[in-house]
This record gives structure tokens, sequence and C-alpha cells, in this order.
């Protein structure tokens, strides 16, 4: 049983006021992989190491097992970390670096030599164990980072973004090497990134933070369905959701030249004239009704290509996905239309907290 | 001067000032072989010799049979205290730099604070005091007088505590602490490996400054126990100073000196093009 418990965990940095982390309730399942997400400065790091115990708790508790790990240095909470420059130590070869943790815990040296062996064949780095880290390519460091963890066993695996030193192709080829090898192992993990596309793909469970504050705790798709407020909603998704705030009339707001129906349970909640509304760029559609925008921009990603336009009495620029065979044209005013009305997520503009369900 | 010349090389003119700048202060090293390996009366002459000549055997014989001298002795004295001082020195400073510049613990501000006044005390100030001292603790006169005092340098401290913030980022001890290793433990295994060229340099400064230091010798030490300067002053004493066996005895004095340059200087080099590759 190696789940993970933060009760109220805060830190306070000395010297400031606000905490880096504030009061977060969080449960990571054994064997859960859980993706810590959040802009930067949020306290993701913070709240990690707090984990790992190379920060204090100044608030709280925190657990692994059935242990409170509050107050244990970081050698009693047998956890292991993967950090962001990987913090190779340089003088040692690969092998050594993945067997010093084995070799402090007094590992006979035959397993040590077995166990770092494993890993290596697992990482595809046997051929590299004789070599010094500053011999390596980023890709191959990230690896043995990535082995210096998994030799040791631990009850729970942290990592702070792991994978941003890399480039961007060979960062989705080590997303999905990462989670399936976690999935294998079956060891808890938190993994720290800013990056929702590693979130959503990664995780069985997102956490999203801001200003050290939890927002929301869910499985990507729920995340991505039903975002608890107007931060999620706009975070999570790229490129981002749309968001109108717009007049309430009889039942509904109006979107241009339509009646968006807005369910009931909404507009008790929503109090005010207003209502804001998200709607994501692929539920939007290039119509001959609807919210009249000029198109700016028509970006094309191949398989995709998204339209950014104004519309009149929205701030944001507008994104939706639309036909890539046959895109509009920059600079002339086209409608769109909400593809399902039942997608769109309704807020409260003061809150920003989500209406209905 | 076009930019390309000066991305090149060293222009000429740098050439000439360089070469200039090597024979100066080569030039008294140069001299002293020329005058240890002359007769005194030669020295003396006008105009000087420019040339070694052949007398550098028997100079070197005379200076190490003098029985007032104990030179022999004295290179060996001096060579156990600056060893004994530059270990100390390097470990001791290792160890302090290590905590000051990477542990967090109460009071580090102000003992660094501390540490880095002791070098504004101009050693002159601490002879009588220190020799009292020794007197007290029964040491005055044995090579214990001259060690003691110079197993710790703030200096010392401060140039490790400087290069250990700059050269071992917080992750690999972060990174070595969860590994399970204790902070003693860190600092062996990764610590100390990472500061080893400043480590070398350290110690090279402090073996020539032992190796050359005169004062405080040549007031603690009695007369069976000198060190090599404290022998090259009784060289020159008495009423006529044969320069032949001074120069050949400051030659003897200053060979380990270079050898041990010789042998530490290629680390040294090798440690700052180490560190350059890392980075
Ligand atoms: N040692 C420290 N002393 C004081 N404040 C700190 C310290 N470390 C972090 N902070 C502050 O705490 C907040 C959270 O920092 P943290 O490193 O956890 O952010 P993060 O979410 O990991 O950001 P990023 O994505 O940029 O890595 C920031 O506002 C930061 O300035
Ligand atoms: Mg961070």
């Amino acid at each position: 049983m190696s789940r993970v418990v933060f009760e109220g965990a805060t830190r306070v940095f000395p010297g400031q006021e606000r905490p880096a982390v504030d009061h977060v309730d969080l449960e990571v399942a054994d064997g859960e992989f859980l993706v810590l997400v959040g802009p930067s400065g949020c306290g993701k790091s913070t709240t990690l190491r707090m984990l790992a115990g190379l920060e204090d708790v100044d608030d709280g508790r925190i657990l692994i097992g059935d242990r409170d790990v509050t107050r244990m240095p970081p050698k009693e909470r047998d956890i292991a970390m993967v950090f962001q420059n990987y913090a190779l130590y340089p003088h040692m070869t690969v092998g050594e670096n993945m067997g010093f943790a084995l070799r402090i815990a007094k590992v006979p040296k035959a397993d040590i030599t077995t166990r770092v062996a494993e890993a290596a064949e697992l990482l595809g780095l046997t051929e590299y164990l004789d070599r010094k880290p500053k011999a390596l390519s980023g890709g191959q460091r990230q690896r043995v980072a990535m082995g210096r963890a998994i030799v040791r066993s631990p009850r729970v695996f942290c990592m702070d973004e792991p994978l941003s030193n890399l480039d961007a192709k060979l960062r989705v080829q080590t997303r999905t090497q990462v989670a399936a090898l976690q999935r294998r192992l079956g060891t808890t993990t938190v993994y720290v990134t800013h990056d929702q596309v590693e979130a959503m793909t990664m995780g069985d469970r997102v956490a999203v933070l801001k200003d050290g504050v939890l927002q929301q705790v869910a499985a990507p798709r729920e995340l991505y369905d039903h975002p608890v407020n107007l931060f999620v909603a706009g975070f999570m998704g790229s490129p981002a959701m749309n968001l109108f705030e717009l007049p309430v009339i009889d039942g509904g707001v109006e979107f241009g030249t339509r009646i968006l129906p807005v369910p009931r349970e909404a507009l008790t909640g929503a109090g005010g004239s207003t209502v804001v509304v998200g709607v994501r760029p692929e539920n939007l559609a290039v119509s001959h009704e609807g919210l009249p925008i000029v198109v700016d921009v028509v970006e094309e990603l191949g398989s995709d290509a998204y339209l950014y336009g104004r519309a009149d009495g929205v701030t944001p620029p507008v994104v939706a996905r639309t036909d890539w065979r046959n895109p509009p044209v920059k600079g002339t005013t086209t409608h769109l239309e909400v593809i399902d009305p039942d997608a769109v997520h309704h807020f409260d503009p003061v809150t920003g907290h989500r209406l209905g369900r | 001067m076009s930019l390309r010349t000066r991305a090149a090389g060293a222009s000429p003119l740098m050439y000439v000032t360089l070469t200039f700048v090597v024979l100066l202060s080569a030039a008294p090293l140069y001299f002293m072989l020329v005058m240890a390996s002359r007769a005194n009366s030669d020295i003396l002459g006008i105009p000087p010799p420019l040339l070694p000549g052949d007398q550098l055997v028997s100079n070197v014989d005379r200076v190490f049979a003098n029985a007032d001298v104990q030179f022999a002795e004295a290179l060996l004295n001096t060579l156990i205290v600056a060893s004994v001082a530059t270990l100390a020195v390097v470990v001791t400073s290792a160890l302090a730099g290590f905590a000051f510049a990477k542990l967090k613990f109460r009071g580090r501000n102000v003992l660094l604070v501390v540490v880095v006044a002791t070098m504004m005390v101009p050693v002159q100030l601490g002879l009588i005091p220190l020799y009292m001292l020794m007197t007290k603790l029964g040491l005055a006169g044995g090579l214990a007088s001259v060690t003691l005092p110079f197993l710790v340098s703030g200096f010392g401290v401060f140039f490790m505590r400087q290069y250990a913030a700059q050269a071992i980022p917080d992750e690999l001890i972060e990174a070595a602490r969860v590994d399970g290793a204790s902070t003693l433990r860190i600092f062996w295994s990764i610590v100390f490996p990472a500061l080893r060229p400043a480590a070398a340099v350290l110690g090279l400064l402090t073996f020539m400054e032992r190796w050359n230091d005169f004062l405080w010798p040549y007031i603690a030490l009695d007369f069976d126990h000198p060190t090599v300067q404290v022998a090259l002053s009784r060289l020159s004493g008495g009423y006529y100073t044969d320069q032949a066996l001074v120069m050949a005895g400051t030659l003897m004095g200053t060979l380990p000196l270079v050898l041990v340059f010789i042998l530490f200087g290629r680390q040294i080099v090798g440690g700052i093009m180490e560190g350059g590759l890392k980075s």
C-alpha cells in the first residue's frame, strides 16, 4: 500500500505572506499516475518537493502508505525523484549513477549489478553504462535519470517536469514511454508539468493548481468535459476554450443570430443578468447563421485547421476548428454556430464557478 | 587591427609583450642558477657572469655539509609541516566551504563574516600572543608550533565557499539526499569530487605559503628544528656571506616547490578544462 495523501499541506516561504502551497488536500491511490499541472509559479514543484522531503511543511500532513512522513528526511520516505535538469552525478558513470542509492543502502554488490543491468536493459541504456553523463545526449541523460529512480523500486516516484529539456519530437515519444513504464511497474507516481497536453495524455488523474490552491482533481476526460471553474476551463485544452460573457434572454443567451439554450439550473445559479458561456473550438462550426466574426488568421496544422477571428462585443479572439480542406478566407466575415449545445459550459461571471452539471 | 586577427590569435605586439614578461619573471630563477653554479669570487666580478658555471655540485655539497645549517633536516621538516598544513587546510576548507555554501543553519551569515574577518588581522599582530600560547602548551620550539596554527585558513574556507556556491547545483545535493545519502556521505561522494579543481589550487597556494613562511618559524622554532627558510637565513649569517653558497641553498629550497607546481599544475589545468566542458 503506497498511496499518497496530502492533508491541508501548506508551505509559506520565509518572508512571504502568501503561501506558495495553500492547504492542499489530495489523495493519490496506490499505483496511480497523478499529474500536477498549472501555470508557472503556481506551486507545483513546491508541492512535489514537500512530498519528497526537500521542502518543509508549515501546516498539514503528508502520508505515504499509512506513515506520516511530514517531518521525515527524504531518505526515510522511500521515494525517488527525477529532476527537471536530471541532476546526474557528473563524475560517476551511468552505472554508478544508477547504483548510488543501492550502494548507500548497503545492497550487496552483485545485487546492485543485476538490478542496474535490468533497469538499463529496460531503458535501452546497456551500452552506455560505462559512460559519464557529459558524454550522453539529452534524451539519454533523461533515461539515466529515470533509471536512477527505477533501480530503487521506491514506493513513490516524484517527477518534476522530466521531459521539459527534450526537443518536441522526443518529448512526445518519451511521454508515452514514461507512461507505459509506470503502468508496467505499477509504482505510485506524482508527475509535475506545466504542459496540459502531457497532463491529459499521461495521467490517470490530473490535479490543477493555481496560486498554490488546488482547483480540481479529476480524470483527464472529466477535467476536459466538466471543468469546475473558469480557470480550469481556460487552462485545459489547446487551443483554449472560448469564453463569452453573454446577456441572459428568456431561457437562453444570445449567440449572434441564434439563441443558445441555457439549462435552468445554470440560470438559477447565475443570479445576475449575464452568464459566461464556454465553447471549445471543436464545438464551433462555420455556418451561415450564428455568431458573425471577421476571420483574422487561419492556422493549418495538417490534420486540423483553426480559425481565429473577432466578434462584436467579445474581447478575446474567437477560435474554431474548421475543415482544413476548405478553410475560410482571411479578412472575410463568416458565422460560427455551436454544434452540440449540450457540450456548452456555463460559469458564474462573478465567482467563476461552474453552473449546472 | 581587424576583428578577424583579434579573434584568430594575439597580435605580434602581444607576443613581444608576453615574451618580455616571461623573461622578466624567469630572470631571477635563471640568475639564481647562474650564481649557484659559480665560485663566490666570480659572482662579484664586473661584468657579472651571464652563463652557468661548473661548481653547482660542490656548492650544493657545501650547503648540505654545513652542520650549523642542518639543511637536509630542514627540507624534511618543511615537507612535513607544509604537507600536514596543506592537507588539513584543504579538508577543513572544503568541509566548511560546502557547509557555508549549501547547508542552511542558524548563524550561517554571521559565522561567515567572522571567518572573513580573520583574514583581515595581520600575521605580525598575532606573533607574540601566539608565542605565549605555544609556550603555555609546551609546544614552542618544535614543529607542532609552526603546524598547529595553520591547520585552518579563513581564506581557504571563503575560497571553497565561493567555488562550491557556483560549481554545485542544489539539485545535485537534493538528488543525493533523496538517494538516501547522509550529509557527510554527500560531501565525500558528490561535493568533494566537484570541488577538486578548487582544492588543487588551494592546496598549491597553501603549500607554497607554508614552504616560504619565514617570520613565525624563525621566532617559534629552536635550533634543532629549522625549516628551509630558517636554514637559509643561517647560510647568510656571520661577517662574510658566501653568495654562491646562499644561492645554492636557495636553489635547493626552491626546487621542491617547482616540482610540486609541475605535478599539481597539470591537475589544476585539467580541472579547469573539465569544468568548462561540463557546463
Ligand atoms: N526557495 C524559495 N524561496 C522563496 N520563494 C520560493 C522558493 N521557491 C519557490 N518560491 C516561490 O513559490 C512559488 C511556487 O514556486 P514553484 O517552484 O513551486 O512553482 P512551479 O509551479 O513549480 O513553477 P514552474 O512551472 O515555473 O516550475 C513561486 O511564486 C516562487 O516564487
Ligand atoms: Mg517547477
